[in-house]
């Protein structure tokens, strides 16, 4: 079971997660996760449905079935199961019965709902040619809650900010699940507000959000705080983004989400030649790991990082494990 | 004598003002299915330039206008909004059972404008398209038909409204 800690959730909070989660999900399994106590259901990082299977809840403490009156367990007596047409329901429910608004997410594998969650979906795969054209007969959904914790670049700030005027090209690498996006955002808002204990100023800051997670937009205006000298273009893939918003916005700073493929070292290198300096994040263990994919093989190796931040769950979500001067490879903060 | 002057005035002022509502009508369902095909149009720029979800799009169109068949978007987001377990489709049919009674579309409009409903935000783009443009396609057959209808109807109920006061008058003068 999760720790029962006396965490003192604010109404707006829960309010929030009431409406932009648990009304996306469809009535039966909705009034099952209401039944779950409020601290357990607050501090939930995902929900899981599947086909036939028991609905699952991860938290921080692990994966727990749930029952149907709304305990998390580990063992499998009296289980709420979760049928494919609740399932089908919810998709309608999340989509907001527009799936033509969300075709491109769905042949992603996912769509990001109000308040940054990013939803997965499997099942059938419907192709066209060599290209996805649509998921049917879904069997399972993965609801990732996101969540906004301020004040947890704090700590890594001073490695990547040099002056009152200027940052290091920064890449934040972590395995899922370890608040990469979370760090980031936080990083994005110190930066465009300014840090006032350094004297530092605050930037201009452009980001682009390919999947509405770093400022989880609703209708163009981010919901969550990504600062104030902060413009979001959002839902736009990174490679023309960057572009765009470095001939439209003048920014300083760009920040971009989970880069890697092919295509986006070319975006980076007009970023960088224009002076502006990049923070963004990417999928990997560590940074011996991160070489071995070669788009981002070549990044390390032109030495167009000046930081990266390896982040792991050792300590919980967000434990940052070294930061490293990406000139030299030099180490400048391990975590013990 | 006067008495009898102004009852039969009553009695043709009655009558043609009937005719004339009867013609009204004739002219109110071409137009209306006009309006309605004007109001898809909408719609499939709504999703396919702005793609915006139903409610969204649903809700810019009975901004405009919320008399007559922008009655049955409202009736739709207001269904949606109410009850979490309807789909878009079902909505759409209550919505439109509902208000129906309102217009003066009849019961072979009343299908063809259900059947828009069934597909109603459950495919791709190009599918949404097809759709509005198949029912906007039908809903210009039955304007034809209603507008034949008025032409020929919209006179006769008028003339009918005078001829017949006056003939009430004469037969009880």
């Amino acid at each position: 079971m999760a720790a029962k800690e006396d965490f003192v959730f604010n109404v707006e909070k829960v309010q929030s997660f009431e409406k932009d989660i648990l009304r996306m999900i469809c009535p039966p399994i909705r009034d099952v996760l209401k039944r779950i106590p409020l601290t357990e259901l607050m501090t939930t990082e995902e929900i899981r449905l599947r086909a036939n299977k028991p609905l699952m809840i991860q938290n921080d403490a692990g994966s727990f079935f749930v029952n149907s009156d709304g305990r998390l367990t580990t063992n499998r007596i009296n289980l709420f199961y979760v049928s494919q047409e609740q399932i089908a329901k919810t998709l309608e429910l999340i989509s907001e019965n527009s799936i033509y608004a969300f075709q491109d997410e769905i042949r992603n594998g996912f769509l990001t709902i109000r308040g940054g969650h990013r939803v997965g979906i499997v099942g059938r795969v419907v192709l066209n040619g060599d290209t996805v054209k649509n998921i049917k007969d879904v069997s399972g959904l993965n609801i990732r809650i996101s969540r906004e914790v301020a004040g947890c670049s704090s700590k890594v700030l001073k490695y990547i900010v040099t002056n009152e005027k200027h940052v290091y090209n920064t890449l934040i690498v972590s395995p899922p699940q370890c608040g990469k996006t979370t760090l980031l955002r936080d990083i994005t808002r110190a930066i465009s507000d300014g840090i006032d204990e350094m004297g530092f100023k605050g930037l201009k800051v452009g980001v682009i959000d390919e999947r509405s997670e770093i400022a989880a937009c609703y209708k163009g205006v981010p919901q969550n705080r990504v600062g104030t000298r902060t413009d979001v273009l959002d839902a736009c893939p990174k490679q023309i983004g960057m572009v765009m918003m470095l001939r439209a916005m003048s920014p300083d700073v760009i920040v971009t989400d989970e880069i890697g493929n092919q295509g986006d070292k070319d975006a980076l290198i007009q970023v960088f030649n224009a002076g502006v300096k990049v923070i963004s994040t990417a999928h990997g263990y560590n940074i011996s790991e991160l070489k071995s994919r070669k788009e981002v093989l070549s990044l390390i190796e032109e030495k167009m990082f000046e930081r990266y931040i390896v982040l792991s769950a050792r300590k919980g979500p967000g434990t940052v494990e070294e930061i490293i001067d990406g000139t030299d490879m030099s180490i400048l903060y391990k975590g013990e | 004598m006067l008495l009898k002057i102004v009852g039969s005035l009553i009695v043709l002022i009655s009558s043609s003002l009937l005719g004339y509502m009867y013609s009204r009508r004739c002219s109110k369902r071409p137009s209306e299915l006009r309006a309605l095909q004007g109001y898809l149009q909408i719609f499939e720029n709504e999703i396919s330039f702005m793609s915006n979800v139903l409610k969204d799009a649903f809700s810019k169109i009975y901004m405009y206008d919320d008399s007559g068949v922008a009655a049955f978007f409202k009736g739709t987001v207001d269904a949606l909004e109410s009850d979490a377990g309807i789909s878009a489709g079902e909505a759409w049919a209550k919505a439109v059972k509902e208000n129906i009674k309102n217009t003066a579309l009849n019961s072979e409009d009343e299908e063809i404008i259900i059947s828009f409903g069934k597909m109603l935000g459950s495919s791709d783009v190009d599918g949404q398209i097809k759709n509005i443009r198949l029912t906007i396609n039908q809903l210009k057959l039955q304007e034809q038909k209603a507008e034949e209808l008025r032409a020929k109807n919209e006179a006769m109920y008028r003339n009918l409204g005078i001829l017949g006061g006056l003939a009430i008058i004469i037969i009880l003068f």
